[in-house]
């Protein structure tokens, strides 16, 4: 590497560095504003160094808060169980054999998958009423499997596309059968695969806002709903609104790390892989 | 690649035991698809069908005998061509969705090429540059909520420290839809910026050394051999993105609910409106199907464009 080489090289890496910072500052202005005290949040200049406080978080504690954070929890967590039952033989099957009417399924995983809530809202919203599925966890949990299933379906698809098919023959020879081929064999093999997967529909139930906020009253409210709901009471309580956001994007960046390399494949529901 | 050749010949000539069979192993694959199916179709097809069927209702919760009447049913389909604030949505929607677009494949574009290096600290800050996208959407917008609010915002701080009069952006009817899609393309341009680095990373090296051999400036193998190269993957990108400018939902309601009056109010919030707001069900029906017709065109071009399974890699 030459001289001019390195130094091109030096500046690049001060240029990233600096619009990492411009682009990383309105999230972490946030993650700071949940711990200031109300009068840090107001305070004129901003400030960026304060004495941080727990306040917020403790008050939102105290509330009704960790019910929705619950309810979020439970209903993402039980689609995702839902959705990997229902979706995860049908991928095999799908990896195995050759379909006629492939098009069209595509079509109709990709459309489900890219469809505004909405689509789906008026429908389930208007039967609900009737099996008073209304402001209840099942309800969520049902209506999340209209995205889940799709995302499994393709995703673990394009998994076992991967895991060569010698493997189960080499087991039916030895004298396994079909179901045995699948479940001994390909399953345990496809480990990170089916946890990215998982990962990735509890992530998109988690970030579910349009869904929740029209099903949900009081009883199933998730999280998200609730932290805009402190928007609407008297005052904004910007304090609780920040850490409150903070809780609801806590699992999240976890979560994203761990499946970073899956996330545009999931974002694209398996038609790209990143 | 030898043992799987003999067991496809064992395979053909039927001496494995009966899970080998072909039409044993076609049956089973059946038995597993089509609960899959069965139960995609229910809570995908049904619930689209009722919708498309509710559109030819004039349903109005508010009104109960309004359910279940077919007496004019394209009455919604008429009214949607004398609406004139569902013409502005679109008009909205659109503008919307070309600003967004266009700046997020730009962005991811320039960033891709920053990043496209071998260097650790690069690689390392690429998962920096995901935050954005994976932030619940309701998460991005409260943090835009708050810098839009002068009250709080350090951005309002620093244009008084400048001297600039900036306006609060987000009640300006000049400013508000800028104000969104400035926060849209912070939210999204990390997804066209990944898909174009992984495009990136597969562009066979030659082309570049082959510009260079010739003589080619930096500009002019970006512009003549780097973004020919891209051309797919620009374009797969932008319809992802296109199809998802149309379910825009919480910025928007977060950050100006539509207003001030109607100038961010996109089609697909005009129809929560309708819906959920006035109750007027059967003509917010009506409006979405014209949206789901327009995701299923657009996904069909997607599937059209990369075929499916495989990738564009």
């Amino acid at each position: 590497m030459t001289r001019a080489d390195r130094r091109t090289r030096f500046w690049l890496h001060v240029l990233v560095l600096a619009l990492v910072l411009v682009i990383l500052f309105p999230f972490l202005w946030l993650l700071m504003m949940s711990f200031k005290t109300d009068s840090d949040i107001f305070a004129w200049p901003p400030v960026l160094v304060f004495t941080p406080t727990t306040d917020h978080y403790l008050a939102l504690w105290e509330g009704n808060f960790p019910k929705s954070f619950a309810n979020s929890a439970v209903a993402s967590i039980v689609s995702t169980v839902f959705a990997m039952i229902i979706g995860v033989p049908g991928a095999y099957a799908l990896s195995r054999t050759a379909m006629r009417s492939e098009k069209s399924l595509s079509l109709l995983i990709l459309s489900s998958r890219m469809a505004p809530p909405i689509a789906f809202t008026i429908p389930y919203f208007l039967v609900y009423r009737h099996l008073d599925l209304l402001d209840t966890l099942t309800g969520l949990i049902i209506i999340y499997l209209t995205f889940n299933i799709s995302l499994v379906v393709w995703l673990m698809r394009s998994f076992f596309d991967a895991t060569p098919r010698s493997l189960e023959e080499a087991a039916w020879i030895d004298g396994a059968t079909l179901w045995q081929g699948f479940s001994r064999i390909i399953l345990p093999l496809s480990g990170p695969g089916l946890a990215a997967t998982a990962i990735l529909c509890f992530l998109y139930s988690w970030n579910d806002f349009f869904f929740a906020l029209i099903l949900t009253r009081t009883e199933a409210m998730t999280a998200p709903v609730a932290v805009v709901n402190f928007m609407n009471y008297e005052g904004w309580e910007w304090g609780k609104i920040a850490a409150g956001g903070t809780m609801v994007m806590l699992p999240v960046l976890i979560f994203s790390i761990l499946v970073r390399k899956f996330l545009i494949q999931g974002m694209t529901a398996g038609a790209i892989k990143g | 690649m030898v043992t799987l050749t003999a067991v496809q010949n064992v395979n053909g000539s039927g001496v494995l035991p009966v899970a080998g069979h072909f039409e044993a192993r076609q049956r089973f694959y059946w038995r597993l698809l089509w609960p899959t199916l069965a139960v995609l179709m229910v809570v995908t097809l049904l619930p689209t069908l009722y919708l498309l069927v509710t559109s030819f209702t004039p349903l109005d919760l508010t009104r109960p005998e309004t359910a279940w009447n077919f007496s004019r049913p394209l009455g919604n389909y008429g009214l949607l061509l004398e609406d004139g604030r569902l013409h502005d949505s679109f008009w909205t929607q659109a503008k919307l969705s070309f600003w967004t677009v266009g700046l997020q494949l730009l962005l991811g574009f320039l960033f891709a090429l920053l990043l496209n290096s071998s260097s650790r600290l690069l690689q390392a800050l690429r998962t920096v540059f995901l935050i954005p996208m994976v932030l619940p959407p309701i998460v991005v917008a409260i943090i835009w909520k708050v810098l839009y609010t002068p009250d709080i915002s350090p951005f309002y701080w620093m244009f008084l420290e400048l001297g600039w009069d900036v306006p609060a952006l987000i009640t300006h009817a000049d400013w508000a839809l800028t104000a969104i899609i400035v926060a849209d393309t912070w939210e999204w341009f990390p997804f066209t910026m990944l898909m174009i680095l992984a495009a990136l990373q597969m562009m066979p090296e030659e082309y570049i050394d082959a510009a260079k051999i010739d003589g080619a400036t930096v500009w002019q193998t970006t512009l003549y051999v780097t973004l020919p190269y891209l051309r797919g993957v620009l374009l797969v990108a932008g319809l992802f993105r296109l199809i998802d400018s149309i379910k825009a939902f919480p910025l928007i309601f977060i950050l100006t609910d539509g207003g001030p009056g109607t100038v961010t109010e996109v089609t697909n919030f005009y129809s929560y409106i309708q819906a959920f707001n006035f109750s007027y069900l059967g003509y917010s029906s009506a409006i979405t199907v014209v949206l789901v017709a327009l995701t299923v065109l657009l996904s069909w071009a997607i599937i059209r464009m990369v075929g499916w399974g495989q990738g564009v890699d």
